[in-house]
């Protein structure tokens, strides 16, 4: 209760994750970023068009992005708690298996928890609540893919390593970076809404796809590059 | 939370010791506390001053003359044998016409009644050759008819040009004087002279007619139609026609005299389409058909005109002062040959509108003299001369005759305005000796033995000038920007906000420790400035008022912030040094900026919505860090409640008409009407029921409800819920007539009883309570089991502030100890009642939705002290801002919007039955500014919720909460101040930027004002009360 026992939670996964050092992992995390981008940029045009469906069809394809930078790229669960993330790579890569269950599972809770928080954190922010259900449940949908399965994927399901997490309080590293800036990439993409400039792609919701999609990138180069080990300590 | 248990241990010292001791710690504290509430009132009267200088450069404003012109005394001795005062003849000038048609097409601009020939590689546009019967008929037959570019003083908007067509002054933003809470006009104007004259006036067409001419058109006969559907073309021009029409034929043709016919579909083809489209070929077209039609059917009594209000732009909008958007055309016809021209050659109408141009004011004069009406008392404009030359063109004593009766007319308004408002002589001397000149030339003439056309001329072109002389000093006086001004009003703003920004963040140590020094200086300072300013404005004849103010608050600032440099080992530079402080920095510079586009001034509800959300995100976030789990749950239950509380009051709006089509206002019962739905009038008996149980829930979990606490928010807020509801179920039925059976006046009177008796409640009782309450704990004495040794511990240890137990063992002897229940939060659940006393009077004042929120308000109020306390952020800026958000939400959601449409001026009868000063004004500031008000009482709060009765500095925290909280809103009112004078020449300054900034300066003054006395003010009780029972802090000398 009083200040000054405040300390941070006892559990601490308190390093920045490594990606796996294997060739193949190293490129595909570099490349990771260029088809998430590449994929929004190419499909621009119909998302303004047409956000429904254009979200729609591309949620698979990031889905599987996603997931294929969880089996390739990330130290697979558990391995951060034990031993060292080297050897553990060296061992993981053969255990495929073990990799795409995990994988699996991350995105079963992508879309059936992430997804749904988001969606009313969405509403809470100020989304129509009465009229473009289906563009928000979209892009409710799209932010969850670009937030949390490598959270999932990395850091488990210990509920005070998510206590900690939702408290900002791991230090930043590409997994966690490319979840912050996709979060503060949406945030700011909701600025320019209200601007009268009669644009087509002021409609809801493509500025926040395209704030949160650069965002995921930016967050996960700063996170990978330029502000690895950071931590943003609120309190 | 920072402390919640202790324990008194205050050695057994000699009882009048103590005694003595708490008296002179109380006399200090009291001394201290005044200095603080009287720095803050010294804030609040350099930001008086300051918004004074900025305002009287900034606000264009025009004294009302309530005057009228009267048909049987003219202005001036006729000397031409008509006589005076009879409608029949003509009143001051022998009439033309019995009956007048009155065409105004919405923003017909000169060119499209013009015929064009396209120069060699000119393209013609849709909007040209399409209406071309207006010049036909003058080229053809200009004995019946002229036309001539009408120029319109911005804004270009129908209400201000209906004004000036109507009334023939011109346009500033305050109309000084006048009726500020309809838009009716109530100076004297061409449609009252009408009806005095006794002529039937039909109205058909665009509502803002009716608005602003109530009761002056024959009800049978007129048809308004509502203006603000832009995308409809037809229904009200078919409206207009579908009425017009029958009206020129008998047997209708005998029921009227005037006929206004005001076709929107011109406007509303180019809002929609632009002026370059078929569709406007084909709106004017139907015009040049229309206008066809008319001119068969009419009479040979009637005066057919034709207008335009405004032009407008290449995109087809219109509202600012661009050519295009300000030239109008001007048709007039009639079946008697009686219009002629001064020169042959002007009977070809002028190719463009800036050759021979007229303004729309000269329509007034000319259709008052025309029709034999007097000429409205502040008019301006003057005769225009085709309508008095006559056919023959050589009638120039008539034309003399009416400009010598405007002239003197127009001199009329000059003297009786000067008597109100004094004018600067310097100004005026020109008028003066033209005037004078005019007049010579005019008994020269009259009584020579030559009265020929050329002398007449001349004696016309001399009124002419003074006409024309007059209009420019009235236009500079009226319309022009005191740069000086605006700038020492915005240099005293900026000034002042560095003053806050220092001592809200500056001050290491406690601020009321540095505040005598402060205030002295401040003090000294202004009065030496003031004296100063006076001196010099004396000694080089500058204008008294601005340099002397413009003196004292800088000369006041600048030795308030020496008294800051001399304390400079404890000040520093204030920025933000923490995440917290960086949010609530970025977020205020966010606002600011945003300010300065019109579009996010116009969506402010939803950004503050947003950044709510965010703020509530970031506490929800920190709470789920917390280490202790009780902590945890608590912190994170009362954020998702701050969250769900925030977005639920969001569906309370009431849409301004910039937010139309996208947003739906759910105020009031319908966007039309300003009464709630029955549905809406259980919303105070929810309050009544939940609002005292959620705060009765919150004293509760520290033992705080006790004695006072009991008794206010258990039974009197109950009550005076109770009897709010009821208020606010009389009042609908009062308004909607349910009991025809029973005489108004019963309804009417219980009404202001109820609310009466709700406000004596909360002044009178409230107050009560809130001065005299001890402090609300509850002492037990119990056998102690242990050994005497001073413990602690909590009561309920499963929850998270549970009371706690303190024993309290001086002596070894007695085994028994003291409970002390809701010693945790002594001094928040104090201050708190004070909140919870004004709550009551500002819900009664809100209409029911705007309760429903308020009352989210205050829940979301009480959910932030909490989060701040298990996050210990009481001391960052976090809080004061959080809540100056707040306030500023809760105005939007209160059905309130930043422009002055939405002030609920009913809000004045609520506790009163007529107009009443000064409390009518109050209490629409009180209904205004509800949310902002409560927001600020509740700061103080922020210090003094759960921290430990004894701690040392508390004042000093409280003022530094306070001042950061007024730094929120001084930002703003510097940042929309700065930009409504960086736009004065943007076209949406007088309906958003202006609007915004007036409401940012007077909520600062407003919250500036009730921070001081009702919050700082306040917290002498609730400080005296509880330290008079746990002991002073020791006072630390600042050496």
């Amino acid at each position: 209760m009083s200040s000054t026992t405040k300390a941070p939670l006892a559990v601490q996964p308190n390093k920045p994750i490594e990606i796996l050092p294997s060739p193949s992992s190293q490129l595909f995390s570099n490349l990771h970023p260029i088809l998430l981008l590449g994929t929004l940029l190419f499909n621009f045009k119909t998302l303004v068009n047409d956000p429904v469906n254009t979200l729609l069809g591309l949620a698979p394809t990031i889905a599987l992005l996603q997931a294929f930078y969880c089996i390739l790229c990330l130290p697979p669960p558990g391995s951060q708690a034990k031993g060292s993330a080297k050897k553990k790579g060296a061992k993981a890569s053969s255990d495929l298996a073990g990799r795409i269950v995990p994988t699996f599972l991350s995105l079963l809770l992508t879309l059936f928890l992430s997804a749904p928080a988001l969606y009313i954190l969405l509403i809470l922010f100020g989304a129509p609540l009465t009229t473009h259900q289906l563009h928000t449940i979209l892009l409710a949908l799209h932010l969850a893919l670009l937030t949390t399965p490598h959270l999932y994927y990395a850091h488990g399901l210990v509920k005070e390593t998510w206590f900690q997490i939702a408290s900002l309080q791991i230090p930043v590293d590409e997994v966690f970076g490319m979840t912050l800036g996709a979060c503060v990439g949406a945030w700011v993409g909701a600025i320019p809404i209200p601007l009268d400039w009669d644009r087509e792609w002021q409609k809801w919701p493509v500025t926040i796809v395209g704030g949160m999609y650069a965002g995921a990138v930016v967050g996960k180069l700063a996170g990978a590059w330029v502000f690895r080990g950071w931590r943003v300590k609120i309190s | 939370m920072e402390d919640d248990a202790g324990a008194v241990t205050r050695p057994r010292a000699a009882q009048g010791e103590v005694k003595a001791d708490r008296k002179r710690s109380a006399i200090h504290f009291k001394a201290q506390h005044a200095l603080v509430v009287a720095f803050f009132l010294l804030l609040f009267v350099f930001h008086a001053l300051a918004v004074y200088l900025f305002c009287s450069g900034f606000l264009l404003s025009r004294l009302v003359l309530q005057d009228r012109s009267e048909c049987p005394l003219p202005p001036i001795g006729l000397g031409d044998g008509h006589t005076p005062g009879s409608y029949e003849l003509g009143c001051w000038h022998p009439k033309t016409f019995d009956k007048a048609v009155i065409i105004l097409v919405d923003a017909l601009r000169y060119d499209f009644t013009v015929p064009f020939t396209p120069a060699q590689g000119a393209d013609t546009f849709h909007f040209h050759n399409a209406l071309s019967v207006l010049y036909d008929t003058s080229v053809h037959h200009p004995a019946n008819a002229f036309l001539r570019p009408f120029i319109a003083d911005p804004p270009t908007t129908t209400l201000q040009r209906l004004k000036a067509l109507t009334t023939g002054t011109l346009p500033t933003f305050i109309d000084a004087g006048s009726n500020f809470a309809g838009t009716a006009i109530d100076e004297d104007n061409l449609i009252e002279q009408l009806h005095r004259a006794g002529k039937k006036i039909v109205h058909l067409g665009d509502d803002t007619w009716h608005s602003l001419f109530p009761g002056f058109f024959e009800r049978n006969l007129s048809q308004p139609y509502h203006s603000f559907d832009t995308r409809d073309l037809h229904t009200v021009d078919n409206g207009v026609n579908d009425h017009l029409f029958p009206l020129l034929e008998q047997p209708q043709s005998g029921q009227w005299d005037v006929a206004i016919g005001h076709y929107l579909g011109v406007d509303h083809a180019g809002h929609r389409y632009g002026p370059d489209h078929p569709e406007m070929t084909a709106k004017l077209r139907q015009m040049d058909d229309v206008f066809q039609r008319i001119i068969d059917l009419i009479d040979d009594t009637t005066l057919l005109i034709v207008m335009g209000d405004h032009g407008m732009d290449t995109k087809g909008d219109h509202g600012g002062e661009s050519d295009l958007e300000v030239e109008a055309a001007l048709w007039m016809y009639s079946k008697q040959p009686v219009f002629g021209r001064t020169n042959p050659a002007f009977v070809t109408p002028p190719a463009t509108a800036k050759e021979r141009p007229v303004n729309q004011i000269d329509l007034v004069p000319t259709l008052a003299l025309l029709m034999g009406l007097p000429v409205p008392f502040n008019n301006l404009g003057q005769p225009i001369e085709e309508a008095f030359i006559k056919p023959a063109g050589k009638n120039y004593l008539n034309l003399a005759q009416v400009n010598r009766l405007t002239s003197a007319q127009i001199q009329r308004y000059h003297t009786e305005y000067a008597k109100v408002r004094s004018l600067d002589a310097r100004m005026i001397a020109p008028t003066v000796t033209s005037w004078l000149e005019a007049n010579e030339a005019w008994s020269r003439t009259s009584s020579s033995a030559a009265k020929t056309a050329d002398a007449w001329k001349e004696v016309f072109n001399g009124f002419a000038a003074y006409q024309t002389e007059n209009l420019r000093v009235f236009k500079s006086l009226w319309a022009r920007f005191d740069l000086n001004s605006m700038s020492m009003g915005t240099v005293a703003l900026v000034g002042t906000f560095a003053v806050i920004c220092f001592y809200a963040q500056g001050i290491v140590t406690d601020p009321s420790e540095l505040t005598p020094a402060l205030l002295l200086r401040g003090v000294a300072g202004t009065v030496v400035g003031g004296v100063l300013g006076a001196g010099v404005s004396a000694a080089a004849e500058l204008p008294f008022n601005q340099i002397t103010a413009f003196g004292a608050v800088l000369v006041g600032i600048i030795a308030t912030l020496s008294g800051l440099w001399s304390g400079r080992e404890v000040v520093r530079i204030p920025r933000p040094t923490t995440f917290w402080g960086w949010l609530c920095t970025l977020s205020t510079l966010l606002l600011c900026v945003g300010f300065a586009a019109n579009s996010f001034t116009i969506w402010e509800d939803e950004q503050l919505l947003f950044l709510l959300i965010t703020f509530g995100l970031v506490m929800l976030m920190a709470s789920l860090g917390l280490a202790d789990a009780q902590d945890r749950t608590f912190g994170v239950i009362n954020s998702l409640s701050f969250l769900v509380a925030t977005r639920v009051a969001s569906l309370s709006r009431l849409c301004r008409e910039e937010q139309e089509p996208t947003c739906r206002s759910t105020y009031y019962a319908s966007a039309m009407s300003s009464t709630s739905a029955g549905w809406q009038l259980s919303i105070p008996f929810l309050v009544a029921l939940i609002l005292p149980e959620v705060m009765k829930y919150f004293y509760m979990r520290t033992r705080n409800y006790q004695g006072s606490a009991v008794i206010w928010i258990g039974i009197i807020l109950r009550l005076g819920l109770l009897i709010t509801a009821v208020f606010w179920v009389v009042d609908a039925a009062d308004d909607g007539n349910w009991y025809p059976q029973m005489a108004e006046e019963t309804l009417t009177t219980a009404r202001a009883y109820l609310a009466q008796t709700v406000l004596a409640l909360a002044f009178a009782a409230g107050y009560g309570t809130y001065v005299w309450a001890s402090p609300l704990l509850l002492v037990r004495t119990e056998e102690a089991k242990s050994a005497p040794t001073m413990t602690s511990k909590s009561l309920e240890p499963a929850k998270a502030n549970a009371p706690v137990l303190t024993a309290i063992n001086g002596s070894p002897q007695p085994r028994t100890k003291l409970i002390i229940l809701g010693y945790a939060n002594t001094h928040g659940s104090r201050y708190f009642l004070l909140p919870a006393v004004w709550v009551l009077a500002l819900l009664l004042l809100q209409k029911p939705m705007g309760q429903g929120t308020l009352a989210l308000c205050m829940v979301s109020i009480i959910n932030i002290l909490e989060v701040i306390d298990v996050n210990n952020l009481r001391r960052s800026p976090f809080g004061p801002t959080l809540f100056a958000l707040l306030g500023s939400f809760y105005f939007f959601k209160t059905g309130h919007q930043a422009v002055l449409a939405t002030i609920q001026w009913e809000a004045a009868y609520i506790p009163l039955k007529t107009l009443q000063y000064p409390w009518s004004p109050l209490l629409i500031v009180i209904n205004t500014f509800g949310a902002q008000i409560l927001c600020a009482i509740a700061v103080p709060a922020i210090a003094l919720w759960k921290v430990k009765p004894s701690l040392p500095g508390l004042l000093g925290r409280v003022a530094s909460a306070m001042a950061t909280h007024l730094l929120f809103y001084a930002a703003v009112a510097v940042a929309t101040v700065v930009e409504a004078a960086w736009l004065r020449r943007h076209l949406m300054l007088y309906r958003v930027f202006m609007p915004r900034m007036l409401m940012s300066i007077t909520v600062l003054l407003v919250v500036e004002l009730v921070g001081a006395v009702v919050a700082i003010g306040g917290v002498r009780w609730s400080m005296l009360s509880v330290c008079e029972v746990f002991g002073w802090p020791e006072v630390v000398n600042a050496s």
